[in-house]
């Protein structure tokens, strides 16, 4: 299904490796050359989590078999990594689960993931593991959710096919938030990681891919320039309704979701679209006219 | 570079500095300091005497010749360990401290302190860094600057002697393992990886600062220039002491490249293994995790 290619696309190409200036940082995997191994290397770091351990494990055993023929230093070794090589991410990600209760009370900080980890009874240090630490709590939820929200797609289709396409998109956007309105205390926190910049790649993608899943569930099959109109559009929908939701008082979010249907009714009434379109060119052409008259006035008289 | 001094007074003894060579004097009840005969009580004193101002060198030698960008390396070092209240780590190959003390300020900091919770407090009380180093007066040394630094009653930092090579330390019991500047000397390099790795916890993280290669073309012959050339003429003119510095470039050169020092570090057993240059490859950070 496309929300799992999605997922294999995202490990393919995962936003490649920052390195900083005046240093140079290189993964090494005993196993497998670096070369053949570092696309795959650096995908882990910045891939999300979204996985279960499960699927994680089948995916790195079709990689192990994909390259059968590694020659390296020692066989015991070789079996001991082999068998453990995917266990230091799975660590990561168990802190980083356990982590996600303690962030309503510690916020997205260092804090919540060392109290995450003393939890689970993994040394804090592995905190210092994690290269952008904050951001990689921030990403994983963001994964988390994401992943949630496909399952629950694709566990009730009909839930979905009997609504029009406009109450499609509120309904999924809806759910997806939803997701969010634990932490909505930390919210803006989580907000204000995602858009430092060693975090923008990263989160930018998760946007693009969770907006393109949204349009997916809601029965999208565009193939052309409208694709990226439509996501684009999405995109401005949802990260409005988000930051309408932090400072929202209502109880159970009442109003975000007016204002979401508001937002949804509007982008899809194609009249009151074609209208305010209209309006603009007018405005601009007014705009333009006058002053172009006005400056070939000046030239002629002066 | 402290290390490298020791070892090659430990290893040429007495023919290259009868006097500087701290092990050999321990080792002997005898009441002889170097060629005179002293009562013990005074022994001790005119040790530590020597031992300081060979060790003011040290300090000096290593400031000299790294234009003071070792305290930066060592800072670099602790920023990447990311210490937290309540770590049990330790420090190997540390006589003098500069680590320890960094790990305890970064601890202790107030900006650190600033995000705690008030019942977070006896937390801070179970950090514990111990200092370990083979040679007991480079503890000695560390010590004294403690004192000096106002941390000598902290309960924090314990000082042990020890063999990098067969800890004392029981299983998974620390939460990191630093070795700066110190694990170019050693004997056996696998053996105090395994011990490294015996040592940690799980989710416990190993670093390693040590000289490494260079490899950018006109900064590499600089750098030959530099080590071959300059340094062992610095060690003449500060210490007095040229041929303790010609191994010490030597023995930088024969230490394994930081490609295959990380694949030491990952043969014996530690995930994630990467490192960092610094100044083009003069020093390297390798780090791995324990899982």
């Amino acid at each position: 299904m496309y929300g799992s290619t999605a997922k294999r696309l995202l490990q393919h190409f995962g936003a490649p490796l920052v390195s900083s200036s005046g240093t140079h940082m290189i993964r090494f995997r005993p196993l497998q050359s670096l070369v053949s191994r570092s696309h795959f290397s650096t995908t882990v770091n910045s891939e999300p989590f979204a996985n279960e351990p499960p699927s994680f494990a089948n995916s790195t055993s079709s990689y192990a078999d994909e390259f059968p023929n590694i020659s390296n230093s020692s066989s015991s070794t070789a079996d001991h990594t082999r068998r453990s090589r995917v266990e230091y991410q799975d660590e990561q990600a168990r802190v980083l689960q356990a982590s996600l209760p303690h962030v309503i009370r510690l916020g997205w900080s260092e804090a919540a993931m060392i109290a995450g980890a003393k939890d689970i009874g993994v040394s804090a240090s592995i905190v210092g593991s994690f290269p952008r630490k904050e951001g990689m709590l921030v990403e994983f939820f963001m994964d988390d959710c994401l992943q949630r929200l496909i399952d629950r797609i694709e566990s009730s289709p009909d839930e979905l096919k009997s609504l029009i396409p406009s109450d499609r998109i509120t309904k999924l956007i809806r759910i997806r938030l939803e997701m969010q309105s634990p932490y909505i205390s930390k919210w803006p926190q989580a907000l204000s990681i995602q858009a430092q910049p060693v975090n923008v790649p990263t989160s930018f993608k998760q946007r693009a891919m969770l907006v393109d899943e949204i349009w997916h569930g809601a029965g999208d099959d565009t193939a052309d320039f409208q694709w990226y109109v439509k996501r684009t559009v999405l995109g401005g929908i949802y990260s409005t309704t988000e930051i309408y939701m932090l400072t929202d008082n209502s109880p159970d979010f009442r109003d975000t979701w007016a204002f979401l249907d508001d937002r949804v009714k509007d982008a899809f009434d194609l009249k009151k679209t074609i209208q305010e379109a209209t309006y603009l060119a007018e405005a601009v052409g007014a705009g333009m006219g006058t002053s172009l008259q006005g400056f070939v006035k000046r030239v002629f008289q002066g | 570079m402290v290390m490298a001094l020791r070892t090659v007074t430990r290893k040429s003894g007495s023919k290259l500095l009868p006097r500087f060579s701290p092990a050999a004097l321990l080792h002997s009840h005898a009441t002889s300091f170097g060629f005179k005969e002293v009562r013990e009580e005074e022994k001790s004193r005119m040790v530590g005497n020597v031992f300081s101002n060979v060790a003011s060198n040290y300090d000096l030698m290593n400031d000299v010749m790294s234009a003071g960008l070792h305290r930066l390396w060592k800072d670099r070092l602790v920023s990447k360990l990311n210490p937290f209240p309540g770590m049990k780590h330790l420090d190997v190959a540390g006589g003098t401290g500069d680590v320890a003390f960094r790990i305890l300020d970064s601890v202790n900091s107030i900006r650190r302190r600033a995000m705690q919770d008030v019942l977070e407090d006896d937390i801070q009380e179970e950090t514990k860094i111990y200092v370990c180093d083979i040679n007991p007066n480079m503890l000695n040394v560390g010590k004294k600057r403690a004192l000096e630094r106002g941390i000598g009653e902290d309960k924090s930092l314990l000082w042990v002697e020890g063999d990098a090579e067969a800890l004392s330390f029981g299983d998974n019991t620390m939460d990191g393992y630093t070795i700066a500047f110190g694990i170019r000397n050693v004997t056996h390099i696998e053996k105090v990886l395994s011990e490294a790795y015996r040592v940690l916890k799980h989710g416990g993280r190993f670093l390693c600062l040590e000289l490494s290669h260079v490899d950018i073309p006109v900064f590499k012959e600089f750098y030959d220039f530099y080590s071959f050339s300059v340094i062992p003429a610095l060690g003449e003119l500060v210490a007095g002491d040229r041929k303790s510095y010609q191994y010490l470039v030597e023995s930088i050169r024969r230490f394994p490249p930081q490609e295959k020092f990380a694949s030491m570090i990952a043969d014996a057993g530690f995930q994630q293994v990467e490192y960092e240059n610094l100044v083009g490859g003069v020093v390297a950070i390798h780090s791995g995790l324990k899982v």
